[in-house]
């Protein structure tokens, strides 16, 4: 009795439907049709959204899983998946203790956290030369 | 033929030489762009102008405070994506967080000024003892008021965080024994931007860096000079109990009915409907909750003279008759409309800060 007196003090957000994810799952509509008429779509911030919990898994729900996901060890962990529908994206990074630190939805062949940056891959050749000088590659064996 | 001195690293190049990969540039981007709402699509912008910046040097002087606001921003220990605000930043003086102490320390804080000249940024935490010359809070035997000023002189910026140093704070609450001063009262003539609460939310602190770093401008700034992408809504507008202000349905007591059923906190004195903060969006602890969720009003820290508001506990609309009829006018009608209410409070605050001011300009 005391445990669920004590639970009733401590309201939560009321669970419901706000009509938001409608909005949000027309505007997904809109913006891959733009990108597949040649123009680009800007990404669809969800995270500050008035979004109620239940208006989250219906989005994610609606836009459903497609076949690439993959995640991301970089400042944390990200989780990235193609929707049923190609080309809709979604991008969930994480902050402290595994919360949503953000999240969006992205348009067009692969979200931009997918691809290797020019920089980091100038870095890596550099690495890799390094890794074929012959004494670098003598250590390498040996370890 | 002399040498060109070398310049510093980029802070893409800094963090590439410890396996940092612009991934998490744009992670961080990203994140910082959704708490800022920023246009969409700024991200890949702000990434690349972290990237390419140096790394910001930044003097934090600490005087009338409790270390809570220095508290809120360190408390992520672990490499996760909160905590690389402090790879993007060289934190040169920092009494609770440097190693070095007593003359070292303040000889860190000379060489960063020196080196960096007219670049650093000065963040202050804690309000200003201005009462008899500034003798009342001392370090290293020169006063909170000559140490900001000396280390002000050749700042880029300065940024106030906490409500001590953007308004003065409880050091300045009535009857304010050591005449406390907020940074703008004393510091005129370099950009200033406030960010209030008590202690302030550490996304705040980190936002308003990181834009400075990657942009080279201050965000935008509210009439307090706080960012509003952080204060541009009061905490009443996103307040998950609001519906509740709307119909009327107000908890009497904190263990009465109403408050069981989670209604609205008016009575009781929160001070959401005229409080600038995003704590009902970003939320405390890892965005476990905030102080509504919690069951307990705002207190409203991130405003002006917070603490002489008449007490915590009492409504809003019972405050505000004491400090001016606009304002009181405003809540009263807010308390029996319902609807609209917070519109018109922030309409009325606004009218009595001009009235506060126009009054204050009286007495000049």
């Amino acid at each position: 009795m005391m445990t669920q007196t004590l639970h009733a003090s401590i309201p939560q957000e009321p669970p419901r439907l706000t009509g938001m994810s409608d909005a949000v799952f027309a505007e997904v509509a809109a913006r891959l049709a733009e990108v597949v008429a040649g123009a680009s779509a800007p990404p669809i911030e969800l995270t500050a959204m008035p979004l109620t919990s239940e208006d989250r898994a219906d989005l994610e729900q609606r836009l459903g899983r497609g076949e690439v996901f993959a995640t991301i060890e970089s400042a944390g962990r990200s989780e990235v998946w193609e929707t049923q529908f190609s080309g809709v994206w979604f991008v969930r990074h994480f902050g402290e203790n595994d919360r949503t630190a953000s999240e969006c939805i992205e348009f067009g062949a692969a979200p931009a956290i997918l691809f290797s940056h020019r920089a980091d891959m100038a870095a890596a050749a550099r690495r890799l030369a390094t890794a074929l000088q012959p004494a670098n590659a003598h250590e390498t064996t040996d370890h | 033929m002399p040498q060109e001195p070398k310049l510093a690293p980029t802070l893409g190049e800094l963090l590439q030489e410890r396996g940092v990969s612009r991934r998490a540039f744009l992670k961080y981007a990203s994140y910082l762009s959704a708490v800022m709402a920023l246009p969409a699509g700024s991200a890949t912008a702000l990434a690349e102008g972290l990237a390419n910046a140096r790394r910001q040097s930044v003097i934090w002087l600490s005087f009338q405070e409790c270390t809570g606001c220095t508290e809120s921003l360190t408390r992520s220990f672990s490499p996760t994506l909160e905590s690389l605000i402090f790879d993007l930043i060289s934190l040169d003086y920092h009494h609770t967080l440097q190693a070095a102490s007593g003359e070292a320390a303040e000889k860190a804080r000379e060489a960063a000024m020196a080196e960096n000249k007219g670049k650093y940024v000065v963040v202050v935490d804690g309000a200003v003892p201005t009462k008899d010359g500034g003798l009342y809070s001392t370090i290293a035997g020169v006063s909170n008021l000559d140490m900001l000023k000396a280390t002000a002189k050749d700042a880029l910026a300065v940024i106030a965080v906490g409500t001590c140093a953007a308004f003065g704070g409880i050091p300045k609450a009535r009857p304010n024994p050591t005449g406390a001063a907020a940074i703008d009262e004393i510091i005129t003539d370099k950009p200033i931007i406030n960010i209030p609460g008590c202690p302030p939310i550490p996304e705040a602190m980190a936002g308003v860096v990181s834009y400075l770093v990657s942009f080279g401008k201050l965000p935008e700034l509210d009439h307090l000079r706080r960012p509003k992408a952080f204060f541009g809504e009061t905490i009443h507008d996103r307040c998950y109990r609001r519906p509740f202000y709307e119909r009327g349905l107000f908890a009497e007591g904190f263990d009465d009915a109403g408050a069981r059923q989670g209604w609205c906190l008016y009575k009781v004195g929160c001070k959401g409907p005229v409080t600038y903060n995003a704590c009902a969006t970003l939320k405390w602890n890892g965005g476990v909750s905030f102080p509504i969720q919690s069951g307990h009003g705002c207190l409203g820290c991130s405003e002006p003279d917070f603490w002489d508001q008449g007490g915590f506990y009492r409504p809003l609309s019972t405050n505000l008759r004491e400090m001016g009829p606009a304002l009181a006018g405003a809540a009263l009608a807010g308390a029996a409309l319902g609807a609209g209410a917070a519109w018109a409070s922030r309409r009325h605050q606004e009218s009595y800060q001009r009235d506060q001011s126009a009054a204050e300009g009286d007495k000049k």
